[in-house]
């Protein structure tokens, strides 16, 4: 058995923003209102910060997009972020925020609830998706047809819980996304486990679904769920003569030995790392991260120390 | 109840040391709690709260959603020895409540709340430790844990606590001072001034109302200087991080799709 | 918790990893190894003892870890009419803030806490583990010494959170020193002041000879530790799956784990650790020979956690003095 107790760390650092102060409140304050600093810098510095409640421009002469509002003629930031400007449109865009779903997007989601022909899936977004029962591939081909027995046996499907990938179809007027698996790629998934991010990290690529030797699959969700698994040989993929169509809503795993699980542990916690670290994740990255840590011979807890961990983020930040 | 303690001595100095309109060292703390969508702790003089906030988020019972806007949702926990004699008070005990609806009024016309409709916005907070200004310190943790989450605002809520001693006004009151003299806690938004909040549950002369408003809209500003300048520091620290900061030619692509 | 479902595939994936040869955990830990404890004592100047913990919170990963304050108030009680007359008693509550169960409804939350606070009550308010020092004038007033918890987050193995946290509380709590003063009337003679008591008219104080109260005493430090705290219990979950236990489980864990047998020992100096309360969580049985064989595991594990713990609680002793010492010198 091992035991190690520390001490909280000291109040600083990157994240926690810290601060300390004894104030008067007659001070000469002129400095605590707004020091609004010209616009016209704004082209050159294209990472300017803001905070709610900051002027960022005329609303005569430009545009508010997301994170802004519009009083008195003044485009005002509503949230804490960077302003980015694109022709007269001018949008903050939050550090931290959920996820904010658009048509196409993939994401990865879990079922909170079977209701009569759809379920809902909580994607870290602003209400739960749903997912339809019309937008889902049943067993036994894209062409079969739906029964009404399918109605009565959706957890068959899907139960609560279960995890699945899927792309965002549409919008219903409430803002709630819609979701649909309509794709041998997409469906329910095992084989793993799940990995949370914030989703900011987590940038559109051409590709969400990507391998890394060892045998571990990633499918990096944009709503800021990974999911790391069991590498699917090429042969056994949908359409090739090994897939197995009636697994599709499987909840059994494979047999996976200890390497891959020791990999899939190891790349789980390159990715917590880098998220705690607020690196951006993309293939590249995950990948030059899991050859590093290979590299370095680091076991999978080693990586959760400090100087390792560090290590590993100036290794692949510096790249 | 009147202490035998001097609250404000000839030399101009209360029982603390501090002078009339001087605040007590105020910290405030964005660090992550685990799960929450945006925290913050923070600390004025001995008093100390924590509040995460959770969402926007699908609403835990569906008769709470409103058809056309986010629903807020204020939990108070106030901890059993967070004051001078213990006291353990239920969740459902009235104080908490009438405590728990007066953030949720604070914070609802400053939360764009119909941008989220259906949705639950909630708001837990955890008062650890009491010594005067407990809901001065709830509404700054308040709007630094919602800043955290990213939840759209229309300006950040700096809130302070204001009283008089025999006609001297006094900023930032400690239990003592609270327990001694009339005393009212004002939330103003720094951008344009406006006052989001006015509680007082002790008589004041309308004459030394006027001049509490004015030294609170005042002592505002300088916390709102000290709020904004934590919120700051941890935008940049993110963003740093995020190495080159965010690309412009991505995001930009991203809002004109999201916005047209 | 409960309140965070996982899928069934999840579930078999951690099972059979913990079951594997080489028992993999997901965070690389092995079977027997709690995350890291962090620990703080003398958080809330308004209390007479206070500790904060958090197990798993790591440097390299944002937020998490189960988090835990604990705090101490002493108040003085009557217990002229209570039966146990000078002992002292000590009772134990837990609060639960929404924040560390953000899926679980008001009624479930209250539940819980519930859940929570009748086991810690029923094991920590035992006479057999009461400090010695509680009482202040014999047969009149006595300390009741109430610790509060409040569960801020909960990412597994709270249980054991709570009690270490309950422990580093009762570690860091002083006991006033207090003096017994005698209110005389002058008239009367002297020695006998606990005579007749009971023959005067409770309302006519002017009959009562002598009164016994007690008086706070002027010393340089804060008071006298708890007499026993040594003793104070400790708990010890074993994670159950077949025929394998592990220790400190994750959220994830606890939700792939069908059984948990809850193990509370208190060891007093160099005796063996005597079993304070044992409870088994979940749905699923257990024979009693494993029972046997679990609690002389959970008997070894309680004794590695209390040197460890308790280490750390005198090194925070040694930082607290050390801290006043500083902040005495700087006032001067």
């Amino acid at each position: 058995m091992q035991i190690t107790f520390t001490s909280f760390p000291s109040q600083s650092g990157l994240r926690s923003a810290y601060a300390s102060a004894t104030k008067h409140a007659t001070e000469d304050d002129e400095d605590a209102y707004m020091d609004v600093e010209p616009f016209d810098d704004f082209e050159s510095d294209s990472s300017r910060l803001t905070c709610p409640g900051e002027t960022l421009t005329s609303a005569q002469s430009f545009m508010r997009g997301h994170g802004t509002y519009v009083d008195n003629d003044d485009v005002i930031s509503s949230v804490a972020g960077t302003v980015e400007r694109v022709n007269k449109l001018i949008t903050v865009r939050a550090l931290r925020t959920r996820y904010n779903p658009e048509v196409g997007d993939l994401v990865i989601g879990r079922i909170t609830e079977v209701q009569p022909r759809r379920w809902k899936v909580d994607a870290n977004s602003r209400q739960d998706a749903v997912l339809m029962l019309s937008s889902v591939n049943l067993p036994g081909g894209v062409q079969r047809r739906k029964l009404e027995s399918d109605e009565l046996q959706m957890r068959n499907f899907f139960e609560e819980g279960d995890l699945l990938v899927a792309e965002v179809q549409a919008f219903f007027s409430d803002g709630a996304m819609s979701l649909h698996t309509r794709s041998l790629k997409y469906g329910k998934l095992r084989n793993g486990q799940l990995v949370t991010v914030p989703p900011i990290l987590v940038r559109r690529l051409k590709s969400h679904f990507f391998s890394l030797p060892s045998g571990v699959d990633l499918i990096l969700g944009l709503n800021g769920y990974i999911w790391v698994s069991k590498h699917v040989k090429e042969s056994e993929r949908e359409g090739e003569e090994g897939f197995d169509a009636e697994a599709v809503y499987s909840n059994r795993n494979d047999d996976i030995d200890d390497a891959t699980r020791t990999a899939i542990a190891r790349v789980t916690n390159i990715i917590r790392i880098l998220a705690a670290h607020s690196v951006p994740l993309t293939d590249v990255v995950l990948l030059e991260a899991y050859e590093w840590a290979v590299e370095q011979d680091a076991d999978v807890k080693g990586l959760l120390q400090e100087d390792v961990s560090d290590a590993l983020v100036a290794a692949v930040t510096s790249g | 109840m009147s202490s035998r303690i001097e609250i404000l001595n000839d030399g101009g100095f209360r029982s603390d040391g501090r002078r009339q309109y001087e605040l007590r060292e105020m910290t405030f703390d964005m660090a992550e709690q685990a799960g929450a969508d945006g925290s913050a702790s923070v600390a004025h003089g001995l008093t100390q709260v924590r509040v995460s906030v959770f969402g926007p988020r699908e609403a835990k019972m569906r008769s709470q959603t409103i058809h056309d806007r986010a629903n807020i949702n204020v939990e108070v926990g106030i901890a059993p020895f967070s004051t001078g004699d213990r006291r353990k008070r239920s969740k459902g005990d009235k104080r908490i409540l009438e405590f728990a609806s007066t953030i949720k009024s604070t914070f609802e016309p400053v939360i764009q709340t119909a941008l989220y409709p259906r949705s639950q916005i909630d708001i837990f907070v955890h008062v650890l430790q009491q010594d005067g200004g407990v809901l001065q310190a709830c509404i700054n943790a308040t709007t630094l844990a919602l800043a955290n989450a990213g939840v759209p605002l229309l300006d950040f809520v700096c809130a302070v606590t204001g009283g008089v001693h025999a006609a001297a006004p006094m900023l930032d009151l400690t239990t003592l001072e609270e327990n001694d003299l009339p005393h009212v806690t004002v939330a103003v938004m720094p951008r344009t001034g406006r006052v989001t909040l006015v509680s007082m549950e002790t008589r004041l002369h309308v004459d030394r109302f006027e001049e509490i408003l004015r030294l609170a809209g005042q002592a505002g500003g300088v916390i709102h200087k000290e709020m904004r300048a934590v919120v700051r520091e941890r935008t940049k620290g993110l963003v740093d991080a995020m190495g080159a900061g965010v690309r412009t030619s991505d995001f930009a692509e991203d809002a004109m799709v999201a916005d047209s | 918790m409960a309140f965070k479902s996982l899928s069934k595939s999840e579930k078999a994936y951690i099972q059979a990893s913990l079951q594997s040869n080489s028992s993999l955990r997901g965070d690389g830990r092995s079977l027997q190894e709690y995350r890291t404890i962090s620990l703080e004592t003398g958080v809330a100047p308004l209390a007479n003892g206070s500790a904060r913990l958090n197990i798993g919170k790591n440097d390299a990963e944002a937020g998490g870890g189960t988090e835990i304050l604990a705090a101490v108030k002493l108040e003085v009680e009557d217990i002229e009419h209570g039966e146990r007359v000078d002992q002292g008693r000590v009772t134990c509550s837990v609060s639960c803030s929404p924040a560390a169960y953000p899926l679980a409804s008001s009624g479930g939350l209250d539940d819980l806490q519930h859940d929570y606070s009748t086991f810690l009550d029923d094991i920590l308010s035992h006479p057999s583990i009461t400090p010695a020092n509680l009482g202040i004038v014999r047969g009149k007033k006595a300390w009741l010494l109430a610790l509060d918890l409040v569960v801020l987050s909960d990412s597994g193995n709270v249980y054991d959170a709570m009690f270490m946290a309950a422990r580093a509380a009762i570690w860091d709590t002083k006991v006033p020193r207090t003096r017994s003063v005698e209110y005389r009337a002058q008239k009367k003679q002297e020695g006998d002041m606990d005579v007749d008591e009971e023959k005067q008219s409770g309302l006519d104080t002017r009959q009562v000879k002598a009164a016994t109260d007690f008086e706070l005493e002027d010393y340089w430090d804060e008071g006298i530790p708890l007499v026993g705290r040594e003793a104070w219990p400790i708990c010890v979950t074993l994670n159950l799956l077949s025929s394998l236990h592990f220790l400190d489980a994750t959220s994830q864990e606890e939700a792939a784990t069908p059984l948990r047998l809850l193990l509370v020992y208190s060891v007093a100096s160099k005796s063996t650790p005597a079993l304070q309360g044992m409870q088994l969580l979940g749905s699923g049985e257990v024979d009693v020979a494993q029972i046997k064989k679990l609690i002389q595991d959970g008997e070894k594990h309680a004794s590695q956690l209390l040197a460890a713990i308790n280490l750390k609680l005198r090194d925070e002793e040694v930082r607290l003095t050390d801290k006043a010492r500083l902040k005495f010198a700087s006032v001067r």
